[in-house]
């Protein structure tokens, strides 16, 4: 199995603090990953390392095998990894419409398209033309989603995806996730909620303190571990 | 009344062109740029030293134009890009200094005295309208204001580029996470910014000081219509430039005030102007 994104020994954070001490990590080809952890322990960072937000200090951020020497906002876009934000970061003065073709900004060949989203989140294709903004949380989430499915990533990066969901969009987004997934696309989940990442990932690591602690099959997952990786 | 109406559509299409230069560099860049009128005056008195020199007043427009596409990157390369996470004051001063060393690299080349260029002898006459008369050249102003301000507007509406534009100008770090290198967006946008400073030049008298008398309206501009609104910066050019034109003629001692009572009677009303974010 190839490997979609890779961390070797890194070390990263914003200005002079360093949050991450010594990530390695790897995600392959059509593999379910989650990342777990409290707030606080840089689960985020991870993603905002990737994506050349906080500051690479030290170690290698890899791509499809490829270790990146400058990592610009849009480089694992360009790599088809494709993220969807904590807080969904929707577009405020752009439609529906337009938030999802900003998402095709790197086009990569695939099944999805503006047509296919709607498919699968029809309330996108009802409120096509209202801002992004005007929609409920839930919808938001699934903006966020389609938007980043427009560039046919081989990977999707999803964080905190449940943040603010009532329980019942959380199963939604499980179903959708886990569609997805059989569909051929990889999934890394930064999550707290462990109802949602039992249902989609396969694979853990948890973080503690900026490091990895744990890390392994979520089916040998023990409960008293659980407990002290995340909020249940 | 009719011509005054005229002149103020003039002004007013100045004013939304240059103010929508303002509002993508400080959408792009986030950064307040006082340099811009300073862009519109190089401009001016490149088109008059073509012109005059060649004698071709189309030769001079796009040499212009050209030169400021050129002068817009390579401001963004050295100044903007540069300070873009700078502190607000520091790109206000920088940008500043920018605008008297301009003024001044002017005011050396070619005097402190008001020139004028000719309009070219296709639209060097005038034209009947309701029975009075009206310089053509400032109905082909009209026309190319018009004409710059539409398709500026379907640019940005339409285009795969104007919507990466439009989308980096309110969240840059999200649309560049999508994919799009927003630093060559900003360049284009700077570039575009400059040129769109050149189409008025020979409307009004050359003046090393004629860009920051305009930069100051099209700030109005800007913050009337609401910061990062295109469609607000189009109602509060026009506006602006009908209360400027009348103002000269019907109340010529208070022409100077009234953009800026206008500016503040819209803030106390609305704190984020026509259809903007908040000032």
């Amino acid at each position: 199995m190839s490997e979609l994104l890779g961390f070797r020994a890194v070390e990263a954070g914003y200005g002079e603090a360093r949050v991450l001490h010594g990530i390695d990590l790897a995600v392959g080809e059509n593999e379910r990953v989650a990342i777990l952890g409290r707030n606080g322990v840089g689960k985020s960072t991870v993603v905002n390392t990737f994506l050349g937000v906080a500051r690479l200090r030290a170690g290698e951020v890899r791509f499809r095998g490829a270790p990146q020497r400058s990592l610009q906002h849009f480089t694992a876009a360009r790599a088809g990894v494709a993220v969807v934000l904590q807080g969904r970061h929707i577009i405020p003065n752009l439609t529906v419409r337009e938030n999802l073709l900003l998402g095709a900004a790197v086009r990569r060949p695939g099944a999805w398209n503006l047509e296919g989203v709607f498919e699968l989140f029809p309330v996108l294709r009802e409120r096509a033309d209202t801002p992004g903004t005007a929609l409920s949380g839930g919808q938001q989430q699934m903006l966020a989603i389609g938007r980043a499915l427009m560039a046919n990533p081989a990977l999707l990066v999803l964080d905190e995806p449940s943040e603010g969901l009532a329980p019942v969009i959380v199963d939604e987004l499980a179903v959708v996730l886990r569609r997805l997934a059989d569909g051929g696309t990889g999934l890394l989940l930064i999550e707290q909620n462990f109802g949602l990442v039992r249902r989609v990932a396969e694979r853990y690591y948890a973080l503690s303190k900026g490091q990895i602690v744990d890390q392994g099959r979520l089916a040998d997952l023990s409960l008293a571990k659980l407990k002290e990786h995340v909020a249940v | 009344m009719l011509l005054q109406t005229l002149n103020g559509l003039v002004y007013g299409g100045l004013l939304y062109i240059l103010a929508v230069g303002l509002v993508l560099i400080f959408g792009l860049r986030r950064v307040v740029n006082f340099a811009h009128g300073s862009l519109f005056m190089v401009g001016a008195y490149v088109g008059y030293a073509i012109a005059t020199h060649f004698g071709n007043f189309w030769l001079g427009l796009v040499v212009s134009v050209v030169v400021l596409a050129v002068l817009g990157v390579f401001l963004d390369a050295v100044v903007f890009r540069p300070l873009q996470r700078e502190d607000p004051i520091v790109t206000v001063l920088v940008t500043f200094g920018i605008l008297l060393v301009l003024e001044d690299a002017v005011r050396t080349i070619w005097g402190k005295d008001f020139l004028s260029l000719k309009p070219p002898a296709a639209l060097a006459g005038t034209v009947q309208i309701l029975g009075e008369s009206f310089p053509t050249y400032r109905l082909f102003v009209i026309a190319l204001a018009a004409a710059v301000a539409i398709g500026l507007s379907l640019w940005l509406r339409m285009s795969r580029i104007g919507l990466f534009v439009r989308a980096s100008s309110v969240d840059r770090t999200t649309t560049a996470i999508l994919g799009v290198n927003t630093d060559r967006v900003s360049v284009l946008v700077v570039a575009a910014a400059g040129v769109s400073g050149r189409v008025s030049a020979p409307v009004l008298a050359l003046s090393p000081c004629m860009g920051r008398l305009i930069l100051i309206d099209s700030f109005i501009v800007v913050v009337v219509g609401g910061l990062g609104s295109f469609s607000g910066a189009f109602f509060a050019a026009l506006i602006i430039g009908q209360l400027h034109n009348f103002g000269v003629v019907y109340l010529p001692w208070a022409a100077t005030m009234i953009p800026f009572l206008l500016m503040v009677g819209i803030l106390i009303w609305r704190p984020s102007g026509f259809a903007g974010q908040h000032v």
